[in-house]
């Protein structure tokens, strides 16, 4: 995994500052891959309750965490109980690491 | 002050003419961002609606017009309009995120985060890729929802210009 432990530390706080201790976030995509370089940071959100504005929500989590890693480009995904699952949060979900 | 257009700077930077063609490219992106504006939340885009965008031609093909008008505006005040003003008032430019924050700085803009937001949303407003219906009618509504103050981020930085004798 391609994230320091201090990174990973700022990233589960943000998260959990945002959504509560009942989330849960794991990298996936390319930074996993250790041989690799650069790239974004693809992180899946699942929280325990319904959200009422998913979009806006991993919209601001995204930007939130773009700010502390100092511009790198986030996308988060999220998953909820009222949210449909799509094929990739089912793939993030097991191919994803725990931060 | 110079009564020159191009207010004493040099001609190769041309900042008169260039925010000139910019005005008139955000007038029109912004006219018929609002038609297409107009005919798509008429009656409240809603989780139904989203939901019902695959078979809904008529519906798919007014939303595709919004989306790219509304994507079209925000990439050419922000990415275009934003770096062009700020060089024409001698400040340096650099990322784009700089930039806002610049701009939030200087009083155009409300806040740099929530620009930022709304440009990440985007990838959540194209149809054919999220299957989800709530994640989409937030996306879209989110979207419309900033567009006045997307409209307002444009025209202070032209009134601005204005002011400074910036713009032909």
């Amino acid at each position: 995994m391609r994230l320091t432990d201090s990174q990973r530390q700022t990233i589960r706080q943000l998260v959990i500052d945002e959504l509560g201790s009942g989330s849960t976030v794991k990298l996936f995509g390319s930074r996993l891959d250790d041989s690799a370089r650069g790239g974004d940071i693809d992180l899946f959100v699942e929280v325990d309750a319904p959200v009422e504005h998913p979009a806006q929500l991993s919209a601001r989590l995204s930007v939130r965490i773009m700010r502390a890693m100092h511009g790198r480009k986030v996308d988060v995904l999220l998953s909820a109980p009222n949210l449909n699952e799509q094929t990739i949060h089912r793939l993030a979900r097991e191919q994803g690491a725990f931060l | 002050m110079s009564d020159s257009p191009m207010n004493g700077r040099p001609m190769s930077d041309n900042f008169a003419e260039r925010l000139g063609f910019l005005k008139r490219v955000v007038e029109r992106e912004i006219h018929h961002l609002r038609y297409s504006s107009d005919s798509v939340f008429a009656s409240p885009f809603t989780e139904e609606r989203a939901a019902r965008l695959g078979e809904d031609e008529a519906l798919a093909e007014k939303l595709e017009a919004y989306t790219s008008r509304f994507c079209r505006l925000q990439d050419t005040t922000g990415d275009k309009l934003l770096p062009l003003w700020l060089r024409a008032l001698g400040e340096k430019t650099g990322a784009v995120a700089d930039n806002l924050d610049r701009a939030e700085k200087l009083g155009v803009l409300d806040s740099a985060d929530k620009w930022l937001e709304i440009r990440q949303t985007r990838n959540q407003m194209i149809h054919e890729y999220i299957e989800s219906p709530q994640v989409l009618a937030d996306a879209l509504n989110t979207a419309h929802g900033y567009q006045e103050t997307l409209i307002a981020f444009a025209h202070a930085m032209l009134s601005d210009a204005k002011r400074r004798n910036l713009l032909e």
